[in-house]
């Protein structure tokens, strides 16, 4: 039988056309179009090519912001992946505890992201932030407006308390699925400890680890608010991150052309690394 | 291998009604015994006493006299095979079969040569380095049933309606290779089902299982000759035994209010119990009124029928020819020495 063709269908399709145009394709064809200009004011622009790309490329900045970005999605990926598999791995599974854990778990995901900053900016005061000044009358020199590295371990411990309950709360739900002839076989084969972990668990955890990383992975990749407001991108340009030098770049600097061509790099990197990563799990699944 | 001596066993989740209460149960060494039930009559929980995966209220459970009041899930050296195939997804079928053993410590070659005896023992020699995914579900369940092989120490194999799962015409392979394994291994193995065709043809000896209760234990012949109670009776048999109202009165039993044979006990109303291969449809006997003649199926060119009727408010069922039966009123015959006899749902 031939499919009929039914031209009204479009008609119905239409609306989700329209909002996904003006909510994603008509802004991200326009950073293109400043890509490939120099813009000096409304009526004044001159085609360019490829020029700002190369440039971009070329500027020390970017690449140290990009190597910065890069390593501190690699950290928050090591510390929060394992971390919330080993809390789920914790939580009870059934009975009213259980609640109690993934209601404590949710909290710090509602909270939003600038009062994040604003939290562990005052927390981790070295004078008056119960973190800095706990960790300072240890006898321990901390101080996250002077030192780089205390800078990011301060940065690093924020995104953990955020968002290790996300990959948490994930495995938790996946952990749950597993049937329980799993474990009553597991108890007889007598596997415990690790093997029960890497022979039933992570094999069934395999599906929301995926969603947990890519997740994990995408949003560090663009994390920006909260290093804004707790470092402000400092000490000198140690925590600043690829898109805290967009920004600087686009809204200080009104440089428009370099900066389009900054975010398209900075698109097309994200869906690069996400690509690469889901592409490898599905080649594995097949 | 070992003889499971249970006592007593009672289990309740919770504050709940009991879901086992005071089960005895006495499996002999080598023994391949069913445990047949409806659901919820307990057959899971008494799995999982027995495996340690539950601790009981009460009683006991011994392995060869030994009690397990203490003894951990793991060192119970108990396997089972569950409904559905229970593999470990990132292993190979190899890295299953071998997988009790890795547990325990046993090193690589010992491992290789224990799993390639058990997997030439069930024809799966030539799947050992397939992934668990690629297998069909016969060949998932076999890998199962090899896994819970493994051990050579295995004190018990627990099956709990390993049928279930696998495609109809793989039912009887995998029934096949159960019961040649058991043989060859002399295992001791208790079979947990709901389905008395694979508890009567698996087993020696029957456990039926009834609301936490055991009913009776006997060989199949004995349960289906001679159920201990009229649960039994009507659950064993397809269809069941036909149980009608009886009255025995001054040493003459009577059904439908026609003397059928003398009869040694005291006076008062009974329940007869017969098999319906024990009676037929035809001009003598007690009167019954025919509802219904559906025919069953043709052995040797004579169509035979299952006739149902009622007697005295009860319903019966008679394989009949086909020729031979009306609906209408009728008579029905019964051999009486055939007869069972219940009061109070047990046999007297």
């Amino acid at each position: 039988m031939q499919p009929s063709r039914n031209n009204k269908a479009w008609l119905a399709v239409a609306p989700v056309v329209l909002v996904v145009a003006f909510s994603a394709i008509v802004p991200l064809m326009t950073v293109v179009n400043y890509s490939v200009q120099d813009i000096f004011d409304v009526n004044t622009r001159i085609f360019v090519g490829l020029d700002w790309y190369r440039e971009t490329l070329r500027d020390p900045r970017f690449l140290e912001a990009l190597l910065r970005q890069l390593s501190f999605s690699a950290l928050v990926l090591v510390l929060e992946i394992p971390l919330g598999i080993w809390i789920a791995r914790a939580i009870p599974r059934q009975g009213r505890q259980t609640t109690v854990f993934l209601i404590i778990l949710a909290v710090p995901l509602l909270i939003p992201w600038n009062v994040v900053g604003v939290i562990w900016q005052i927390f981790a005061r070295p004078d008056i932030g119960l973190l800095g000044a706990a960790v300072s009358a240890l006898g321990v020199s901390y101080n996250y407006t002077s030192s780089p590295v205390d800078a990011w371990v301060t940065l690093l411990l924020m995104d953990v308390w955020h968002w290790t309950s996300l990959v948490a709360l994930l495995c938790f739900a996946g952990l749950a699925s597993i049937p329980p002839a799993y474990y009553q076989a597991a108890a007889l084969d007598g596997a415990k400890g690790w093997r029960l972990f890497r022979h039933v668990e992570l094999p069934h955890l395999r599906s929301v680890l995926t969603i947990a990383v890519l997740l994990r992975a995408m949003d560090s990749l663009m994390i920006y608010t909260e290093p804004f407001v707790l470092t402000g991108g400092g000490p000198g340009a140690s925590t600043t991150f690829l898109s805290q030098y967009l920004t600087t770049m686009a809204v200080g600097q009104f440089d428009l052309g370099p900066a389009a061509a900054f975010s398209v790099l900075y698109f097309l990197l994200i869906l690069l690394l996400c690509w690469i990563f889901h592409a490898s799990v599905m080649r594995r699944d097949a | 291998m070992a003889s499971v001596s249970v006592s007593g066993l009672t289990h309740r989740y919770g504050t709940e009604v009991k879901v086992l209460d005071r089960i005895d149960l006495d499996v002999a060494d080598g023994e391949a015994h069913a445990v047949l039930g409806g659901s919820g009559a307990g057959k899971t929980t008494l799995l999982n006493l027995l495996s340690g995966l539950l601790r009981p209220n009460s009683g006991t459970i011994a392995f060869d006299g030994r009690d397990l009041k203490d003894v951990d899930a793991a060192e119970r050296n108990v396997a089972q095979v569950f409904q559905f195939p229970v593999l470990y997804p990132g292993l190979d079928v190899a890295g299953n079969l071998g997988f009790p053993l890795a547990n325990r410590r046993w090193g690589r070659v010992a491992v290789r040569q224990r799993v390639g005896e058990v997997a030439e023992l069930l024809g799966l020699t030539p799947l050992l380095d397939k992934k668990t995914r690629a297998l069909s579900l016969f060949e998932k369940q076999m890998t199962a049933i090899g896994r819970a092989l493994v051990r050579p120490d295995v004190a018990l194999v627990l099956l709990d309606e390993p049928l279930t799962a696998v495609e109809p015409a793989a039912k009887w392979r995998l029934r096949q290779a159960l019961q040649r394994v058991r043989r060859e291994l002399r295992l001791t193995m208790i079979y947990v089902t709901h389905d008395q065709t694979e508890a009567l043809t698996f087993a020696e000896r029957i456990t039926m299982l009834h609301q936490g209760k055991v009913l009776q234990t006997g060989t199949p012949e004995d349960l289906y000759e001679r159920p201990a109670h009229e649960a039994v009776a009507r659950f064993i048999g397809s269809p069941g035994m036909n149980l009608v109202p009886a009255r025995v009165r001054n040493g003459e039993l009577c059904i439908g209010g026609q003397s059928l044979c003398p009869c040694a006990l005291a006076d008062g109303d009974c329940v007869a119990g017969f098999r319906p291969e024990w009676a037929s449809i035809g001009d003598t006997g007690i009167p019954v009124s025919v509802r219904s003649v559906r025919p069953l199926s043709t052995l040797g060119g004579m169509q035979v029928a299952l006739v149902t009727a009622e007697v005295g408010g009860a319903t019966i069922h008679v394989r009949q020819p086909m020729h031979a039966a009306d609906n209408g009123q009728a008579r029905v015959r019964i051999v009486p020495e055939r007869l069972v006899l219940y009061r109070h749902g047990r046999r007297l």
